[in-house]
Formats: structure tokens, sequence, C-alpha cells
């Protein structure tokens, strides 16, 4: 017998060449949420540039208010879906669980309640929640029917048994009280606490929030840079002192821009801290990256001169609309701009510029990554000359707008986007990107990069939760954050991290993506999707103590055909129909997506049942974008 | 060989009911060993490596592992003695990472206090280095399954079957549903388990692909065993002609040249291959 016949000495040390290079930025543009994450902010723009309260802590509490109900669901049934199974009765069982605490802790009358305290009435209900989730899972795995026909089932079930009940014990639809059980001041610190925000001042906040704002950009930035150019080996340190000068710049710019007032002054410091960011880019990249070698030069074939063209034309088309339409006629003092403001010449105007402008950008962009395949000096031109466009419009907007939000806000982002922009492309220019994997500069990279997100919202959460003396003097509505946002956040991140770390997160993709697979290598399906069934029903016994405990009636129709939103909310979010494919992070903001549709709407003034077109049309934009984006992310690449 | 057979069996018998679906049936398996089971549709291949990985049990005749007499009541006890079985569907989930799938259902874990979670690092490392052992170097154990190539796909289960301490690697007709180069690649892997000292039974019914790797072979036609025989009791074109229909000798000749061009450890495959093929066609003009 011989066994010398084969050896292989090493492994092909080559990989396998059908196989390109993928950088992190390209990975995560696959992610299942990116597409949702970009729709969120698109329509949160939409409804600050429209309505007056929706940017403001107080709006914003109210969103996201309306976003922790549906979003504590849709988490959970995003599991679900993911484990391939569907739960119709989630819905109508966030009614129930209310009405089930209500009537557990209600005062033994004629055929009353049963008089727990809500130490009793509070565990039971979850218990008796779980319960009908292990029975939705175990019928579903035990005759191997569909989830959608048995929980259908167990929908209708549900509705006419609370409907039922009610009438039968109460006479009426509407099962109220819930602070006649013992123990309720207790538990309504847990289910429906109120954080008032207005008498918290902080006159510094804005400063704060400016500070870590730009401290985070800076970092997301730099760590954008790490994940993209190749390092050299040693670093260079020439690229240091310029580095220096340019950060010196950049913060004396900040800060004295911070401190004057008036036009030429915050002009000046403006293009101070502009140069200084560039320079302490470029210094930054000569110190660590590689030289690009061939940055070629500067040609423009037609169809990318033919998209410069067209982009530019939209562009100024859109100024010249805005010249033309007659701006005297302007809305004046109106707190709220109904939906026929867009039908009067300035809305006409507004709609027209914005839209000709976004589409020009959009043009003039895609011609940039054209030019950039060309060479890279195509690239970095185009994409400074949009640069350019970018900063004009910021202009053009600042002249043009009377609403003080567009004048500073949106004028200052544009101008920083430009910047961006403009950084980009130098460092595009002079140093050669990665084509390779590299541990250690990943590593920092996306230290870098998720340091810098949390540290921006870190900013943003301070703005939200503090008001300043100024602020106060104007201030119309309260700012009242409720624990159910807090809620949300724990179902979130919890959620998450059972999804990417833990082995019922690995037994749900596995379940969800091939069953029979994952039973052959010893995966207990069966038990996996039960729990995941009653993790549905356990988030549907929170959102009914949440609503409960808010209401303190409860309508036997509560929740009812909910179970619709909270799959649309996930699939937004990226979660595949079929199984197999999704995450937590992307169902919570597919809920946030719809909340803040829902709650826009009525802020802007218009009937609120335009909201069922806008979530529809917003579905299957989200299904579009998350086909196109997973598909061109893994085509290009 | 002093030491006793990895696997041995003697005169294994099944029959459902009044249906007989295997009959004598005797071979041997030994470590660092490749026992090719050769048969068409329906000889009795199913049946056979139920039997072995512990789906069935048998009818009549002895299972020996490592010399002692057993007798599986479920997959889980073969499973238990170091047998393991990859199925024509691999047990892989597509859409889930290359780590993953690798560890799936049997995750490495911390823990701290109530809260138990995947050690990502371990399971990707391992991932790597275990595949790297079957000569493939996966960039990014990250990478969705089903992005792989369907020979890869076959070493991840493979490599998976050997890291969980398989003796013995039954698959199933491993490269009947892949291209001629990805099923060189998995002959390959074959080699590569074998080599590791697993004793390898690949079920076949391409004898072009059993022939290179095979030590030895088990013919199996309608339920009957047609020989089992050591690979020097048996020339290639007997083993042929013992098949139903043998494939195109021309086609396999390509196949591992072309396998061969990027491996050189497949080199001398080919070339013995492709000597014998000759062998073979002056042998029939010569019948001419």
């Amino acid at each position: 017998m011989t066994t010398e016949a084969v050896t292989t000495e090493s492994p092909p040390s080559a990989s396998d060449e059908r196989l390109a290079y993928r950088g992190p930025i390209q990975r995560l543009l696959v992610q299942p949420e990116i597409g949702a994450l970009v729709g969120a902010i698109a329509i949160w723009v939409f409804f600050w540039a429209v309505t007056v309260p929706f940017g403001t802590a107080g709006g914003t509490a109210n969103w996201l208010d309306v976003a922790a109900t549906l979003g504590i669901m849709a988490v959970a049934v995003a599991m679900l879906m993911i484990g391939g199974e569907f739960d119709l009765s989630a819905g109508a069982m966030t009614g129930a669980t209310g009405i089930l605490v209500i009537m557990l802790v209600k005062d033994t009358g004629e055929l009353g309640g049963a008089g727990f305290s809500l130490w009793i009435g509070i565990p039971l209900s979850l218990v008796m929640a779980l319960g009908i989730g292990w029975f939705n899972g175990t019928l579903v795995e035990r005759t191997a029917l569909p989830s959608f026909i048995v929980t259908l089932g167990a929908f209708f079930v549900i509705k006419g048994a609370k409907l039922g009940f009610a009438k039968l014990f109460f006479e009426t639809i509407q099962v109220g009280r819930i602070d006649e059980g013992a123990g309720y001041d207790f538990w309504r610190k847990i289910f429906s606490s109120v954080w008032t925000r207005n008498d918290h001042i902080f006159n510094s906040r804005d400063t704060v929030y400016v500070g870590l704002l730009v401290i985070g950009g800076v970092a997301i930035l730099i760590g954008l840079l790490e994940l993209t150019y190749r390092r050299r080996t040693p670093f260079n340190s020439g690229g240091l002192p310029i580095a220096g000068i340019g950060v010196a710049a950049g913060l004396v710019g900040l800060f004295a821009l911070h401190a004057t007032d008036g036009i030429s002054a915050n002009f000046i410091w403006s293009v101070v801290m502009g140069a200084g960011v560039l320079i302490g880019a470029y210094g930054l990249a000569l110190w660590r990256f590689e030289p690009n070698a061939d940055r070629g030069t500067l040609q423009l074939p037609t169809d990318v001169l033919r998209s410069v063209g067209l982009g530019t034309g939209l562009v100024a088309l859109g100024v010249v609309v805005g010249l033309i339409l007659d701006s005297a006629e302007k809305i004046e003092d109106r707190e709220i701009v109904n939906i026929f403001f867009l039908l009067t010449e300035q809305g006409l105007r507004a709609i027209l510029f914005v839209g000709l402008a976004i589409a020009g950008l959009v043009v003039l962009l895609i011609a940039a990554s054209k030019a950039r395949k060309v060479s890279h000096t195509s690239g970095a031109v185009l994409s400074l000359y949009t640069a350019l466009g970018v900063t004009a419009l910021a202009f053009i907007i600042r002249s043009e707008a009377e609403a003080t939000k567009f004048r500073t806000e949106l004028f200052s982002t544009l101008l920083l986007a430009a910047l961006v922009m403009a950084t980009w492309a130098v460092v595009g220019l002079y140093f050669a990107q990665r084509r390779g994997p590299d541990a250690a500069a990943d590593r920092l990279g996306r230290s870098l990069a998720i340091g810098g997100i949390l540290l921006a919202t870190l900013g943003v959460v301070v703005r939200l939760l503090f008001t300043t003396d100024s602020e106060l003097a104007t201030l119309v509505g309260l700012t009242q954050f409720r624990i159910s946002i807090l809620w949300f956040i724990i179902a979130a991140v919890v959620a998450t991290w059972i999804l990417a770390r833990t082995r019922f997160g690995s037994w749900t993709f596995a379940v969800g993506g091939s069953k029979s697979a994952s039973r052959q290598v010893g995966v207990p399906a069966a038990r996996t999707k039960t729990q995941l069934f009653m993790i549905v029903a356990g988030a549907a016994w929170l959102v009914g103590m949440l609503l409960a405990f808010r209401l303190n009636t409860i309508q036997a129709s509560t929740g009812d055909g909910k179970e619709f939103e909270y799959i649309i909310a996930a699939v937004v979010g990226g979660t595949l129909l079929t199984g197999g494919y999704g995450t937590a992070a992307g169902a919570a903001i597919g809920a946030l997506i719809m909340a803040m549709s829902q709650q826009g709407i009525p802020f802007a003034g218009w009937n609120s049942d335009w909201r069922f077109v806008f979530l529809g049309s917003i579905l299957l934009l989200a299904v579009l974008a998350n086909n196109y984006i997973r598909k061109t992310a893994e085509a290009a690449s | 060989m002093s030491e006793p057979a990895l696997l041995e069996l003697e005169e294994i018998s099944k029959q459902y009911g009044n249906i007989i679906a295997l009959t004598g049936v005797t071979t041997l398996v030994n470590a660092g060993e490749v026992t090719c089971v050769l048969g068409d549709n329906g000889a009795g291949k199913s049946t056979f490596i139920k039997i072995i990985a512990g789906a069935h049990q048998q009818s009549e005749g002895t299972l020996k592992v490592e010399g002692e007499e057993v007798m599986f009541d479920s997959p889980r006890d073969a499973l238990a003695l170091g047998i393991a079985t990859v199925y024509q569907d691999l047990a892989v989930v597509p859409l889930m990472s290359v780590w993953r799938n690798f560890f799936l259902g049997s995750e490495p874990t911390k823990r701290l206090g109530p809260f138990k979670w995947i050690d990502k690092q371990k399971a990707s490392r391992i991932a790597k280095e275990e595949m790297g052992k079957m000569g493939i170097d996966i960039r990014d154990t990250e990478q969705a399954v089903g992005t792989l190539s369907g020979g890869e796909r076959q070493s991840v289960a493979i490599a998976r079957a050997a890291y969980f301490g398989a003796k013995v690697l039954i698959l199933d007709e491993p490269t009947s549903a892949l291209g001629v180069k990805q099923s060189g690649v998995v002959l390959k892997y074959i080699l590569e388990a074998r080599n590791r000292g697993l004793g390898v039974i690949f079920i076949t019914h391409n004898p072009n692909h059993a022939w290179p790797v095979g030590d030895r072979f088990l013919i199996l036609n309608r339920g009957k065993s047609m020989g089992n025989f050591a690979k020097d009791e048996i020339t290639r074109d007997e083993l042929i002609m013992m098949m139903a229909g043998g494939a195109e000798l021309e086609e396999l000749t390509k196949e591992l040249e072309s396998a061969a061009a990027g491996d050189e450890s497949l080199a001398h495959l080919a070339e013995e291959f492709k000597e014998e093929v000759e062998v073979l066609e002056d042998r029939t003009q010569d019948d001419e």
C-alpha cells in the first residue's frame, strides 16, 4: 500500500484570480441594512426640510416613540423571518397581552378581573404570551404546515378571543384601568416613564455638539482613508509636518469661525479651515500611504463629457428656474406647510430647484466615477468640479432660502460635503488604493470609523437631550422622551448581538437558509424555530405592557393588522422574505423609516391618509434599492 | 498490516421487507487508503452508505470498526466512532459564511457569567487553517459559502468532517454534480484526506474518477457485490468492463491533465492515467 504518492507542499499561494479584492467599504455596501440607512437619511432630510417640528428635539422624541413600539416588534419579527418563518399573529398579540394583564389585575367584580397584583399579573401574562409563541412554533414544526397559515389561524383566534372576552367580562370592547392593579406605581416607571428634557439647560450644548461632530467626522474620514489606501513601509515622516500644518490651520479656522460673526470673517476662516483639512489629509496620506505611480493624464472621453454637460446643464437649469419663477410670493410666518404649498409657485420653484440640482449632481458624480476608470487625474478633476458645484449651490441656497435651518445648517452641511469630496479627490489623485487585504490597516480603519460614528451619535444625543436658555425662550412644546425608546434600543442591541455572536443566532440563519443542512450537522432546528416564535411572542408582550401602561385602557382591536407593518419594516431593513439573510439593526432602521413617515406627514400638515401611499412606495423602493445595491456591490468591487 | 482495519464489512446484506437491496457485500477500509464503491444507479450504493453511516441496520453480516463488531442504532453512533458522511447536498448553508458553516452546530464558545457567545476569532482561524490543510487558501472566512465554487464547497464539508474527528470519511458522489476541472480538484482533496491518515470511502458511478485515487475497489451491481479488489488485483480496463457502460476515457485524460496543470501533485497521476489509456487503446486495436 502506498501512501507516499501525492504530496502537496504548499497551498496555492496566489488567491483565486476570479475573486477580485473587495475592500471593507465595498463589503460594507453589501450589508443588508445599507439601503435602509440611505433611505432613512433621505426621508429624515425630506421631512426636516418640509416641516418645522421634525428636526427639533420634541419632534424627534415624538417619532422615536412611534418607532419604538413598532421597532421592538420589527426586530423580533426580523429574527423569525431570518429563521424562515412568519408570524401573522404578532400584531394581535400585542393588544392581547395588554388586555390580558388588565384582566388579571382588575378587581374581582361580578364577572370582572382576576384581582391579582401586577407583581403576579405581569409575569403571568409573559408566561401566557410565551405559551402562545410555543404553541405557534410547535404547531408549525409538528405539522410542517407553512407558518403563514398556522399563524393566520392563530391571528383570528386571538383577535376573536380579545373581542369575545372583553365583551363577556366587561361588556365593552375597551378594557381599562390598569392603574387599579397593586404595584402600579413601580411598574409604571418600568413601562411608561416619561423623561422631560426642557428643564435640562446646558448652554454650551451646541459647542459640544459641533465639537463631537467634527472629531467624529475626522475620525471617520481617517478611518475610511486607512481602509482604502495602501500603506507604505516604512512610513514617510516627511508627511508629518505637512499634516501638522494642516491640522493647525483647520483648528484655527474652526475656532475663529466659532468666535467671529460677520460674513467676510466667516468666509475667510472657512477658507482657512477648508485649506487646513485638505493639507492635513494630504500630509497624513503622505506619511502613511504609498504614492500613486499611475496618475494618468487628463482624458475625458465623449460619454464622460456628455455626462458632465448634462449634469452642469441640469444644475444650471435649476438655478435659472429658481431665478425666473417669482420669489416675491413668499409664505411668511407659516408654522406648518401643507401639501398645497407644493402646488404654489413658491413650492414649484423649490421642487424644481431641488430636483434639478440633485439630478445634476448625481449625473456629475457618475461622470466622475466613469472618469476615474479612465485615469486618476480625470476622476480627481471631475470630483473637484462637482465639489465646486456643491459649493455654488450652498451659496445660492444661502442667499435664496428664508428659513434659518436652510441658511445655516443646510449651507454648512453642503460646504462640508464639498470639502470632503475635494479631499477625497486630492488624496485619490496622489495616493494608491489598496488591492489586497491588510489586517492591521483594516482593524485601525474600522475602529476609527466606528469610533467616529459613535462620537457623532453622542453629539446628536447631547443636542437632543439638552436645551439652551435662548432656545427655552422660544420653545413651544415639551420635549418628552418615553422609556419605550430605551426598550427599543435594548431590543435592537440584544437582537443584533444574538444574531451576530451567539450559537442561537448562527442557528437562526442556518434554519432559515437551509433547514435540512442544519439538521444534518446537528443544529436543533425545531427547537430553534420554536424559540424564535417565543421571542416574537415575548416582544409582543413587552409592547403590550408598554401600551397598557401608557394608555391605561386597551381597545380590543389594538394591534390587529400591525403584523404587516412589522414585516414591512423587516423587509425594508434588508431581511430576505425567504429567510436566511438579514439583520436586526436593519429592521430597527426599517421601523425608524416607517415611524418617520407616519409622523412626518401630519407634521407637514398633510392628511394622514397619505401615509399608506407613502408606506407602500417606501416598501417598493426599499426592496428595489436593496436589490440594486446588493447586485452592483457584488458585481463591481 | 498488523493492526485491524478501520472498517471491515463481511457479507453485509440488507432487506427492506421483501425487497433485497444488498446481498453479500465484503470490503475493508484501512487508514490512509481510499476504498472506492462503484456502481450504477440502483446498484445499492445508497443502502451501503446508510448502513455504514448508521442510518439503517444491516439485516445480515458483520460490521467491524477497528476490529470491534458493532451495530449502529443511529447516525450519532457512527459519528461517535469517527465515521463521518459527506452527503451529496453537503449540508452547507449557502448564505452563511465559511467559518459559520464550518462550525455550524458545534461552535466554539466563550463564557462570561450567564452569557455565552461564539469565539469568532478562534472559529475563523481554525476554519482557515483546516481549509489550508486541504490546499485551499480562503482569503476571507466571512465569504458566503454560496460564492465558493462547487469543489471548494466540497472541501469545506470534507475539512469540517476531518476536523471534527472523522477517521472514516464517506463521500457520497462528490464529483457527480461537478464540472471537469472541479472534479479533478475534488479528487485531489480525497488524496489530501487520505494522506492525512483518514480512511476514505469514495462512492461514485464513474470508474475514471475512482481509478486514479482508489486503493481498493468494491463494485456493486443490482444489489450484489461484483467483487472487492485491491488495486494490484485488477486493471483499469477490467474495472471499466465491470461497470455498466464506462465513461469516455478521452474526457478523463483531458480532465486530469487540466487538473494536473494547476497542481504538480496530480501530474504523475495524469501521466500514469494517460499511459494506461494508451495501453487500453492498444489492446483494443490488437483485438481487432
